[in-house]
């Protein structure tokens, strides 16, 4: 009886803890959209530091970024093109490299990255200013950290990942095709048709809208995570931990959820 | 000392709890408050900043962030900062703990001539540490 009890309980605690995460994840995020819509927020330096948060998450990477985009493309190509050809399919090759490729892999695979290299530096660093009381130095001063410390953090994940993924996408989509006719113009054509019909308007939308989701996930619970980081140097690994594991499962639910949109 | 800490909003506090932006210069320190509390632009901002810290003797640190700086000039920002705000009260909480590399009753006492601003300037200290103040 004691032992379903303590279930029950831990269970319970388990819920009311998702939701007050969930809460202050949504409460962070109509802050952050009021502070973008406040005419206050918008001046040069706020666009300074915008400019400078896509310049370390976007500009940085871009070569690291595009020699594993380049590897990991040439390598599902490669299995997508020997399994075709294997089972007599090299026929619908263009567009299983298109759906795969363009619209799962490499978004999902941008978010990971992003998430890895500046969402855990995102999450370590509020972490920091939190457990060093720079917060509450900013609180001291009625200096709001919104348009400076996290608004340029947010939009600069979402136009990052956006444009990451769209490199990422161009790329693959120029591979696939190196891949199945070489350098011969002959399949342009055909190509490009097999795009235009999977790639319509509405794909291209939500494709533009989940990178965004992923964008804003990589970005926005890192802050929040950092934000309840309890005042304990030692406690920083720990908000890291559960802040990259937050963003791992909402990157998955999104991915999950744009799937069982487009093909169920 | 505790009571320090929660005086009101008249009161601009420097001390040990309230640290700099680890990652910004001691100008992007100071210009903050004016950038983002009273809506001035960039330059605006960053020119009172810079006012603030050549008034204080000091103008080279500007390019300075937090963990290259010396403990005096570290001080400094954060008096810059807290003089910015333009609160009739300033409190300089336990200054022992960030000067610890000048004699400070000096140190702080030449910084008040220097900074000539109106309005008062206290210190809270440890009652051990009154000899240091009659020298």
């Amino acid at each position: 009886m004691n032992f379903l009890a303590a279930s029950i309980e831990s269970i319970g605690a388990k819920i009311v803890r998702g939701l007050a995460v969930g809460y202050g994840l949504l409460a962070f995020l109509t802050e952050a959209l009021l502070a973008l819509l406040d005419r206050n927020t918008w001046n040069r330096a706020t666009f300074d530091v915008v400019v400078k948060q896509i310049y370390f998450t976007a500009v940085q990477i871009l070569p690291v970024f595009l020699t594993y985009v380049l590897v990991i493309s040439w390598l599902i190509i490669t299995i997508i093109l020997t399994t075709a050809r294997d089972f007599g399919l090299s026929a619908f090759a263009s567009e299983m490299t298109i759906r795969v490729l363009v619209l799962e892999l490499l978004p999902f695979l941008t978010a990971l990255y992003i998430a890895l290299r500046s969402g855990s530096a995102i999450n370590t660093e509020i972490a920091l200013m939190r457990v060093n009381n720079e917060l509450d130095a900013l609180a001291h001063c009625k200096v709001p950290p919104m348009p400076f410390e996290f608004l340029p953090r947010l939009i600069s994940g979402v136009i990052s990942v956006v444009a990451l993924a769209s490199l990422a996408c161009l790329l693959a989509v120029l591979l696939g095709y190196l891949a199945i006719y070489g350098l011969n113009a002959s399949g342009f054509e055909y190509y490009t048709r097999t795009i235009s019909k999977i790639l319509d308007f509405k794909i291209v939308a939500g494709l533009f809208f989940k990178c965004a989701l992923f964008g804003l996930a990589v970005t926005a619970i890192p802050i929040t995570a950092g934000l309840e980081t309890p005042k304990k140097l030692f406690m920083v690994p720990v908000s890291v931990l559960r802040g990259m594991m937050k963003v791992f499962f909402a990157i998955m639910v999104i991915e999950v959820v744009s799937l069982a949109l487009k093909y169920i | 000392m505790a009571a320090v800490a929660e005086l009101g909003d008249d009161v601009a506090r420097v001390g040990f709890d309230l640290p700099l932006r680890a990652n910004l210069s001691a100008l992007d320190n100071i210009a903050l408050i004016p950038l983002y509390q009273r809506h001035y632009g960039a330059a605006e901002a960053s020119q009172q900043a810079q006012a603030l810290l050549t008034l204080l003797g000091h103008a080279d640190i500007a390019s300075l962030r937090d963990p290259d700086m010396t403990p005096s000039q570290r001080f400094v920002t954060q008096l810059a900062r807290a003089l910015i705000l333009k609160r009739p009260r300033l409190v300089i909480d336990r200054p022992g703990a960030t000067l610890y590399d000048v004699p400070y009753p000096r140190f702080i006492r030449q910084l008040a001539d220097q900074a000539n601003t109106i309005g008062t300037w206290e210190i809270f200290d440890f009652s051990w540490n009154q000899a240091l103040y009659s020298e």
